[in-house]
């Protein structure tokens, strides 16, 4: 799970450890500042889209 | 996180590069391998030159480096040297820098691949300092010295080329800083009139050793304060700023203490610990200085260490006094320098062995 300024870095890192095809869940940038119920906000969403690519996988 | 190289391990292939040195310096650039500036060619009589002054064997692997987690060989140590200029002899202190950087707790990963600001700050004491020339005096944090400028263009090159920390790829920098080209000094020991840093952390004075420390940029303190008092006050006023990482993750902020400063400090009868305490104290943030949003993820970061936070609560930069480091360095002159930190980061010191 990334947020979106982070994606290019999740695909590199999945690369250069061997799992170049590795979904990621994204979220929307900033993370660090959000309050806790943005957080639990975006989790509901997250779950969602782990949820799908877990189930393609 | 153990990670196994997706390529085997054995010696740096060689390269056919040009002969024209235009089209050599172009050569680099075009493969990302510079810092933007050229690069002296890492030639294998070049590199054999450099690994001759380490006991290690060229494939032995230091660590794996995040974010790219390259394996830092001590021979792509050493090609990263040459490229940046280092004498042979510099090389063990890159070594330890290595081993130093990728220790847990200076957290390589959110160092290289953070929208911050990050530098590596690498601080050389004992006797090694002298015996390569490293600057802790006069301009010691500016141009002019080799072993200065090669050795902290070195670990840049190796935190990239290694570690594949690329701007704008995985290195997101918003802007980045000058100090991500090079940045590495000496402790001023002999002007010093405390316990040199590698002492304070455990080391013996007769020891060498390279001190890591992840640096959000410097702020020249420039004081003609005659009394302690008085520049313990201003030092302090100057590291409380609202948009300090310190402040909301409970940081470790850093003051290259200039020697005239020091000998101020000293003359009241100031240790270094005391002097720590002093600048926490003083150096307390009103929390309703920081922006509502930064307030709020300090109430979240920190409210198990210090409780209830409110507009009103007076932060700590650090979670103590021993949180604050201290380096003396520079020559004759009224100033003194304010690191910040990355905040999540702690520094890190390795002994340098041959």
């Amino acid at each position: 799970m990334v947020s979106n300024v982070f994606v290019g870095l999740g695909k590199a890192q999945a690369r250069a450890l061997g799992h170049p095809g590795l979904p990621l869940a994204v979220i929307p940038h900033p993370f660090g500042s959000r309050t806790r119920d943005e957080v639990r906000a975006l989790a509901e969403k997250c779950v969602v889209e782990i949820v799908k690519l877990a189930a393609a996988k | 996180m153990s990670v196994v190289p997706a390529v085997p391990l054995s010696r740096a292939a060689l390269v056919e590069a040009p002969d024209d040195l235009d089209e050599l310096i172009e050569f680099f650039h075009a493969r990302r391998w510079s810092d933007g500036l050229p690069v002296v060619p890492p030639t294998r009589e070049r590199v054999e030159r450099m690994l001759s002054c380490t006991s290690r064997k060229p494939d032995e692997v230091v660590a794996n480096m995040a974010p790219g987690f390259g394996a830092a060989t001590i021979e792509r140590i050493a090609i990263n040297a040459v490229m940046a200029g280092c004498r042979a002899d510099y090389l063990p202190v890159l070594i330890a820098a290595v081993q130093a950087m990728t220790a847990k707790e200076f957290n390589l990963q959110g160092i290289q691949a953070t929208t911050n600001p990050v530098a590596v700050w690498l601080v050389i004491n004992g006797p090694i300092a002298e015996q390569l020339g490293v600057n802790g005096g006069m301009n010691c944090l500016g141009q002019g010295t080799v072993a200065n400028a090669t050795l902290g263009r070195a670990l840049r090159l190796i935190l990239q080329n290694v570690g594949g920390a690329l701007p704008g790829e995985m290195d997101r920098a918003t802007q980045g800083m000058p100090g991500k080209f090079s940045f590495c000094c000496a402790e001023n020991e002999a002007q010093s009139p405390w316990e040199a840093l590698h002492v304070e952390r455990g080391f013996r004075r007769d020891q060498s050793t390279v001190t890591v420390i992840g640096a959000a940029g410097t702020h020249n303190m420039n004081t003609h304060a005659e009394n302690a008092d008085d520049l313990i006050r201003v030092i302090a006023d100057t590291m409380a700023f609202p948009t300090s990482n310190d402040y909301w993750i409970n940081g470790e902020p850093w003051i290259v203490i200039g020697p005239q400063h020091a000998e101020i400090l000293h003359a009241r009868g100031l240790s270094k610990a005391d002097v720590k305490r002093r600048l926490w104290e003083e150096s307390k943030l009103s929390a309703g200085r920081m922006a509502k949003i930064e307030l709020a993820r300090t109430q979240i970061a920190r409210s198990e260490e210090l409780g209830q936070i409110t507009a009103d609560t007076l932060l700590p930069i650090s979670g103590g006094p021993e949180g604050i480091g201290i380096v003396v360095a520079g020559g004759p002159g009224t100033h003194s320098v304010y690191v910040a930190s990355f905040g999540d980061t702690r520094a890190v010191t390795r002994e340098v062995k041959q």
